[in-house]
């Protein structure tokens, strides 16, 4: 069964607070809840994105998501927050 | 005055093309940070490697595209491109600009960034190179509120849908590219302006097989104009063609010496199905083994056309060679209607049918092509709810293994061995 959206944005939360490496693809959030729609969990984390919880790091032919105070800012400071 | 020596740089200005180190020195005239793209190019060619890093945080609020993060790995010797952000417009339908608007463009770019532009960029959009992160709210303000123009795609958007001229301009556009160009990118600006997908994807739309925005080779969904019916002819024109009254090929060859018009030799033994022949002063077509390539069209506009029942075939799967090579997109629908009516949605069914099995299915980095590739194409058009039909054959008897599925087996695949075995030994 699905979970509710607010278990879904904890549960993303916590994969990219302790994942290995700091930024991640919008699949590597799916395992959240795999009985949510890939769509879904976009959704979701765009608007975490909205909410200041991920920030999107680009390479400018792929996206992906990250903690604000794991990512690094490449104009300096490690850490945005 | 230049800033920098620019040995290297400067043997791309001797030829007799043009030259963009030529335009960059202009524009450095006007803004001298410009001056030290040069030097960081100069650099880079001695060292034979990239100065550039690209990716990173930067962007403008509430989007998740449109904007390309690019800094100078050697800022202290060239400041004026330590950011040089790059920015991606959704350039009008069909190109078309007015000089107003263009002159409007330049001028935003010149107060907010380097002045630089790439018109265009593969995928369509204007591309405005080198802005400081600190300008960029600024520029994207303007952008929308002065010029009422907005950002495309970048990174895993969904990136900013391009089309042909179409019915605009062009006799031969079987459906109105600029609707669903412009129903399709307003329908999906979710998609457009944050990240979807596991990777980029592209639509683009041309309303005739000569397909002038290259869908075929450059997007995940080509949607590219065809007809169901017979090819429409005027026999009398045909007579006048044969005669030299009418220049073939609108005149496009007119400046060079080919000779008298030969229908034979330049659109009959020139049809790739070879369904075309004469009868008499009669051209006549087989219209069943026509593949509607515009060839025949496209040497005698005014004795044919393409037939009267118009739509698009739809062919997925082109991409660049980053992985396994270029690959042009597959057919898999041959023909569908394409209506403002019902504002396109079996474009848009079919679309959302795609994403959603490939956004399950797709590996990171994974273009829609290579995901076909790496399950195969029966195994594509059964989960997007397809019959396979001829069409899908891309080389007859090529391949000889026939793949049934367990279901459609009597008795499916399930067999006693030692039944079996009784009857055949080991």
């Amino acid at each position: 069964m699905a979970l509710s959206e607010d278990e879904i944005k904890a549960a993303m939360i916590e994969k990219a607070t302790k994942a290995p490496k700091p930024q991640l693809y919008i699949k590597d959030f799916y395992a959240c809840d795999p009985d949510t729609k890939p769509r879904v969990i976009k959704n979701i984390a765009n608007a975490l994105v909205k909410e200041g919880k991920l920030m999107f790091w680009s390479s400018g032919s792929t996206t992906m998501y990250a903690r604000p105070d794991r990512i690094k800012n490449e104009e300096g400071a490690e850490g945005i927050n | 005055m230049a800033k920098h020596d620019t040995p290297l740089l400067d043997q791309l200005e001797s030829g007799p093309w043009p030259s963009f180190v030529s335009d960059i020195k202009r524009q450095a005239e006007k803004n001298p940070d410009c001056w030290d793209i040069l030097g960081q190019l100069e650099l880079s060619y001695t060292d034979k490697i990239t100065h550039w890093k690209h990716g990173g945080i930067v962007g403008v609020f509430g989007y998740g595209g449109g904007i390309v993060g690019r800094y100078s790995d050697v800022p202290k010797r060239f400041p004026g491109v330590e950011h040089f952000h790059t920015v991606r417009v959704n350039q009008p339908s069909s190109k078309y600009y007015s000089t107003e608007n263009l002159r409007g463009i330049c001028d935003l770019w010149e107060k907010h960034g380097s002045g630089m532009t790439n018109m265009h960029g593969s995928t369509g959009d204007i591309i405005l190179l080198g802005c400081r992160t600190e300008e960029l709210e600024p520029f994207f303000y303007d952008l929308t509120h002065v010029l009422g123009q907005d950002l495309g795609g970048s990174g895993s958007n969904l990136r900013t849908p391009a089309n042909c001229l179409g019915q605009s301009r062009c006799e031969w556009s079987c459906y109105d590219t600029e609707e669903v160009c412009y129903h399709l990118t307003m329908h999906y600006q979710d998609e457009i302006h944050r990240p979807a997908f596991p990777y980029k994807f592209k639509f683009k739309f041309s309303g005739c097989a000569n397909d002038c925005v290259a869908a075929i080779a450059r997007s995940d969904v080509a949607v590219i104009g065809t007809w169901r019916d017979d090819i429409r002819i005027d026999q009398a024109a045909v007579k006048e063609y044969i005669a030299g009254n009418i220049v073939s090929n609108g005149g496009a060859h007119a400046d060079g010496d080919w000779g008298a018009f030969d229908i034979q030799k330049e659109v009959i033994a020139l049809c790739p199905t070879d369904c075309m022949w004469m009868e008499g002063d009669k051209l006549k077509i087989d219209n069943s083994e026509c593949t509607r390539c515009m060839h025949c069209i496209n040497v005698m506009p005014r004795a044919l056309r393409p037939g009267a029942h118009q739509g698009a075939s739809v062919c997925v799967g082109a991409k660049a060679p980053i992985l396994d090579g270029a690959q042009f997109a597959t057919l898999i629908v041959p023909f569908m209607e394409l209506s403002k009516d019902n504002e396109f949605e079996n474009l848009i069914e079919f679309i959302e049918g795609i994403w959603d099995w490939w956004m399950e299915v797709g590996k990171n980095r994974e273009r829609v092509g290579e995901t076909m590739q790496r399950v195969g194409l029966p195994t594509f058009i059964k989960v997007m709810g397809l019959e396979p039909i001829p069409q899908h054959v891309r080389e007859p008897r090529s391949n000889p293994y026939v793949f049934w599925q367990d279901e459609e087996v009597p008795g499916g695949f399930e067999r006693d061995v030692v039944e079996f075995r009784k009857k055949h030994a080991a």
